[in-house]
């Protein structure tokens, strides 16, 4: 079996043994192997091209910024999400900005181990995607199974774009497969994750297996719901959702990011705007509370959406 | 003497689970607080377990070699009652940092359930289920454009959403059991006159009535050549009327009164789809001999369909002469457009005490049906007791 | 007069050729910074204008210590050292009057442009963050296992104090990178003083807390610059790692062209010196040239540049109907949201 977390570092090894212009930069990535370990073994395969870099994320950013514009692929590692913070500056206003200014492109991966486990509390938990993805010129990749981190990472260091990958933390352990993948969707297409008629749900990243586990606990009551695993924020796959509300009438968009913005808002938005006829309920939209992530487990698994949560949200729907 | 668990703490970010690797002590060891027990290791590295206090091994529950869960239980301690006071291990509370079960969601609440109203928009109460009430979705509305459907059309389906809302399942249900009858297509006129009709009950409508007597007008009419019909002569009341006090003929828009240009007054003519009401203009102003010509010409077009534009529309009546179908009471509705509709009722012989004997009379019941946010009862009556009057002297219409 | 080409035939007829080639970057500069403060007031150009008065001597030597292939990336004061590096005339006046033909295509403006597979990197607004590019460059070059190249980027004493200047420049001393850091410390970041930038008694004796090499110069003085940047360039090459350099003068304009400087301490403002001024003289003085060959120089770069400005100002401006509207480069990654 193979882990959501191997995956990402098969990705990577492919991605230095198909491409020399291909490295990696990130605190603790080197022999240590990387804070998760999505390196491990790397820094010995591939002999100066997986670099430690010093506690300084703007620079780690700005230098692959650099390097891409030199002609590498750099794939940088933030050891958490939340510290991308400290290199928001280079990713939105360099890396987002440079090829729409210079016509050259900017092709690196910046890789955020995002989302929530119990006890990391507010800064080792945030899901940054919603902020990246407000910025025009990247790409927001949040894959949410075994096979989608695999192949995305790949696509990720092959497209020319910046891309903010999001994998989630949780998942790193606990999702498997039985192997990696020999095809895959393309990034932008989202995935049918589940059929129904009765209700859409969309969600991405670790909360598509929430949504899941709340399908079928709704199964058992006679409901069929299709569940939407957008694959990537950005760009997002408008058409896939609004079919899917085209065949059921009722959306429930569930993110495992803070509520005011953001993802699910947008979507909705989209909904609303280019499908509003679509619509036999108002939809309705289920993310994190709207305070820091906190770090007890009782409060951290009420903060964030659960299968439960969910599904008592989608009852609600619908009998409306 | 007090057992606490040796747990498998969370060795790092993410991790799920971790391998035992060594078992130092045996069961029943005497072990120092906060020393390593066990060794464990996962994807990351390996590290050692510590014992949450001083105290004798009392069992493991683990084997080596085989992996467990982040906050199994993998051993127990016993300890001092001494110690676990001071150290709180004592407290039946006292469990792993894991997820708990989330907040107790509100999903065991039926949605049929009433709900207390709770004010909560500047004071007013908000109704606990405000986002679903009885709505008609977009999708609703849309899918009724597209099948050309008003809210009335939607009368035969019990809704099974909150409040009795019809969904779209509903309506689609409903279209599919319909499916299960002939259908034929209505013609446009009866979709014209529906729509009107639909329109036009919009408003609230009232109906007042009461006898006229026809001996008299009979009489006249008997004389007369060519020879109006009794509708006509109730136009001609009607307009007469209007004449003299055109204010029961006046519109309510919004929060003026739209008085009418002129005197034009319509009257409904049956034809094979519906029915068309040709339009007599300045009917007060035309008497009742020069109105037979016109009024059978236009009768006679109306039955072809080929009514000429100056004979449609802008009325601010109706005459319906439903007396032809034997009837003696009814309560037309008005033109949406138009504020009254006068209806003439069958006339029959009745027997009338003239202060010595009963003596055969003729009569019929009006009818006059109007909105009632422009005229009231007693306003509609006396119209009606002036047209009645006006039928008493025909000669002057 | 000879070229600034030419092959020099000894040592010292090697420095007069770079101290002209130096002068004549400075020339084309100044005035090129006054055309632009010229359109700016007459309206032709909208946005900030932000010109390098007396600061050219030490963006001229800047310019000329790179060779090509070498990166460069210069900040708002840089003219001198743009065009020393290779930078047209028509590069500038179609990003300021924003011509659609021009390397930012008029979706940036001003000094916010560059050519960044040239290895002239285009500046984005935030002070510092340039350094850790510039690295970043000189990094992929080491992996690729490249050698022989050098990178350089400016600064001005406000940007030190920055998280991205101290986040580069560590990483450039951890990884040995051959960047120089030209700090021009004008004694005014906008308005403020450097006595509410930093209490250091030098900003060089930074250097040795990054374990880097740093050196002072005087920026006034066209002959110490060159000879302290080529220096710096020589060492960065030989694979010394980062060089800091101080570079002393007075800005000698407001911030931008909206400022009067009307803060700037009327003691420093007498004993400034103007480095255009300083070179002269010693051109002059050291019989390298007269007046009069400098007036026709002067003559021949003011044409130069009013022939640019013509081209530029009957070039077509960007149509908002012909714009892409997308900032990604990949298609099929475009966000339709918008398209309808």
């Amino acid at each position: 079996m193979i882990t959501y977390l191997e995956a990402i570092r098969e990705a990577q090894h492919k991605a230095l043994a198909d491409d020399p212009r291909v490295y990696l930069y990130g605190q603790d990535i080197g022999n240590f192997g990387g804070a998760f370990k999505a390196t491990k073994g790397l820094a010995k395969d591939f002999p100066g091209r997986v670099l430690d870099a010093p506690l300084s994320e703007d620079a780690i950013i700005g230098s692959a910024i650099g390097a891409a514009i030199d002609g590498m692929r750099p794939i940088v590692e933030m050891q958490f999400a939340d510290f991308s913070t400290c290199g928001l500056n280079q990713i939105i206003n360099h890396a987002a900005t440079l090829y729409w200014r210079t016509n050259i492109p900017c092709p690196i991966v910046v890789r955020l181990p995002s989302g929530g486990t119990a006890g990391a509390g507010p800064f080792h938990s945030q899901s940054m995607e919603a902020l990246y993805a407000h910025y025009p010129g990247l790409i927001v990749m949040t894959p949410a199974t075994v096979e989608d981190a695999y192949s995305m990472l790949l696509e990720a260091v092959a497209i020319d774009d910046p891309v903010i990958f999001c994998e989630h933390k949780y998942l790193y352990y606990h999702l498997k497969a039985p192997a990696l993948p020999t095809e895959a969707l393309p990034t932008g297409k989202a995935r049918v994750a589940r059929q129904g008629r009765d209700m859409t749900i969309v969600a991405y990243s670790a909360m598509v297996h929430e949504a899941l586990a709340c399908a079928d606990e709704l199964a058992s009551e006679g409901w069929q719901i299709e569940v939407i695993d957008l694959r990537s924020v950005k760009p997002l796959d408008t058409d896939t959702v609004l079919a899917s509300v085209a065949r059921t009438g009722r959306l429930l968009v569930v993110g495992e990011a803070f509520p005011w913005g953001g993802v699910t808002a947008e979507v909705i938005a989209r909904v609303a705007q280019e499908g509003f006829s679509l619509l036999d309920a108002p939809p309705v939209r289920i993310n994190a509370k709207d305070t820091p992530v906190p770090y007890h487990p009782n409060l951290w698994g009420t903060h964030r959406p659960t299968a439960r949560t969910i599904a008592a949200e989608a009852r609600k729907l619908l009998h409306l | 003497m007090p057992r606490v668990p040796i747990l498998m703490p969370q060795l790092g970010e993410s991790i799920a689970e971790a391998t035992i690797v060594r078992l130092p002590f045996a069961a029943g060891d005497e072990v120092a607080g906060d020393i390593e027990v066990l060794e464990v290791e996962t994807q990351k590295a390996t590290m050692g377990v510590t014992a949450p206090c001083r105290g004798r091994i009392a069992e493991w529950t683990v084997e080596l070699g085989k992996s467990y869960p982040v906050g199994s239980t993998l051993g127990w301690l016993e300890v001092t009652a001494e110690d676990a006071a001071r150290l709180g291990l004592d407290e039946p509370t006292s469990a792993p940092m894991m997820p708990a079960p989330e907040e107790q969601p509100g999903e065991s609440r039926s949605s049929t359930e009433t709900q207390t109203v709770t004010p909560l928009v500047r004071g007013l109460p908000v109704p606990a289920q405000a986002s679903a009430a009885g709505y008609l979705s977009p999708r609703m509305k849309a899918r009724m454009d597209e099948l050309g459907f008003r809210v009335t059309d939607l009368a035969g389906i019990a809704g099974s959403g909150a409040a009795g809302r019809v969904t779209i399942e509903d309506l689609e249900a409903y279209l599919r059991r319909l499916a299960e009858h002939k259908q034929t297509p209505a013609s446009s006129m009866r979709v014209a006159v529906a729509d009107a009709m639909r329109r036009s009950w919009s408003r609230p409508l009232a109906t007042v009535g009461r006898m006229v007597r026809l001996d008299v007008m009979l009489a006249h009419r008997k004389q007369s050549n060519p020879k109006p019909g009794p509708a006509l002569y109730a136009l001609r009341a009607l307009a007469v009327a209007l004449g003299e006090n055109s204010a029961p003929g006046g519109r309510l828009i919004g929060r003026k009164i739209v008085h009418p240009k002129s005197i034009d007054v319509g009257f409904a003519v049956e034809t094979e789809d519906g029915v068309l009401v040709p339009v007599l203009r300045d009917a007060d102003k035309t008497p009742l001999a020069t109105m037979v010509a016109r009024y059978h010409e236009l009768v006679e077009l109306g039955r072809q369909r080929r009514l000429p534009a100056n004979a449609q529309g802008g009325s601010l009546a109706t005459v319906t002469n439903f007396g032809t179908f034997g009837l003696e009471w009814a309560t037309p509705i008005p033109l949406p457009e138009q504020t009254l509709v006068l209806g003439l009722g069958a006339g029959k012989i009745v027997p009338e005490w003239d202060g010595k004997s009963f003596q055969p009379a003729t009569e019929a019941q009006i009818t006059l049906s109007f909105d009632h946010r422009v005229l009231d009862g007693g306003a509609a009556g006396r119209l009606l007791a002036r047209i009645a009057e006006l039928f008493q002297t025909p000669e002057k219409l | 007069m000879s070229s600034p080409a030419a092959a020099p035939t000894s040592r010292t007829d090697h420095i007069q050729a770079r101290y002209i080639e130096a002068y004549r970057w400075m020339l084309l500069a100044r005035i090129t910074e006054e055309k632009i403060a010229t359109l700016y007031r007459g309206g032709k150009i909208v946005g900030g204008v932000f010109i390098g008065k007396g600061q050219e001597a030490l963006s001229a030597a800047t310019g000329m210590a790179l060779r090509p292939g070498d990166v460069f990336a210069p900040l708002i004061r840089d003219q001198a050292g743009r065009f020393a590096f290779g930078e047209s005339l028509l590069d500038v006046f179609r990003t300021y009057l924003g011509s659609r033909l021009g390397p930012m295509r008029g979706r940036d403006g001003n000094v916010h442009r560059g050519r960044p597979r040239e290895g002239y990197l285009a500046m984005v607004s935030h002070l510092g963050a340039m350094v850790p590019a510039v690295a970043g460059v000189l990094l992929a070059r080491r992996l690729r296992g490249e050698s022989g190249t050098i990178g350089a980027t400016c600064l001005g004493d406000g940007a030190t104090s920055t998280g991205a200047f101290h986040e580069g420049l560590n990483l450039a001393a951890v990884e040995k990178l051959p960047l120089i850091l030209v700090v021009a410390n004008n004694q005014y970041a906008y308005s403020t003083p450097t006595s509410r930038q930093f209490v250091c008694a030098d900003l060089v004796d930074r250097a040795a807390g990054y374990g880097v090499e740093g050196r002072s110069v005087d920026a006034t003085d066209l002959a110490a610059c060159l000879a302290t940047l080529q220096e710096a360039a020589d060492r960065a090459r030989a694979g010394h790692g980062p060089q800091l350099i101080i570079a002393s003068l007075l800005r000698l304009a407001g911030h931008g062209e909206h400022d009067d400087a009307g803060y700037v301490d009327p003691v420093l403002k007498k004993a400034a010196r103007d480095c255009l001024t300083v070179a002269e003289q010693h051109i002059i003085g050291e019989q390298w040239a007269t007046a009069a060959d400098l007036k026709t120089w002067r003559m021949e770069v003011t044409r130069k540049i009013e022939d640019a400005i013509a081209t530029t100002l009957r070039e077509p401006p960007p149509d908002p109907g012909d714009e892409q509207w997308t900032a990604v480069s990949t298609p099929r990654l475009r966000d339709g949201f918008f398209e309808a």
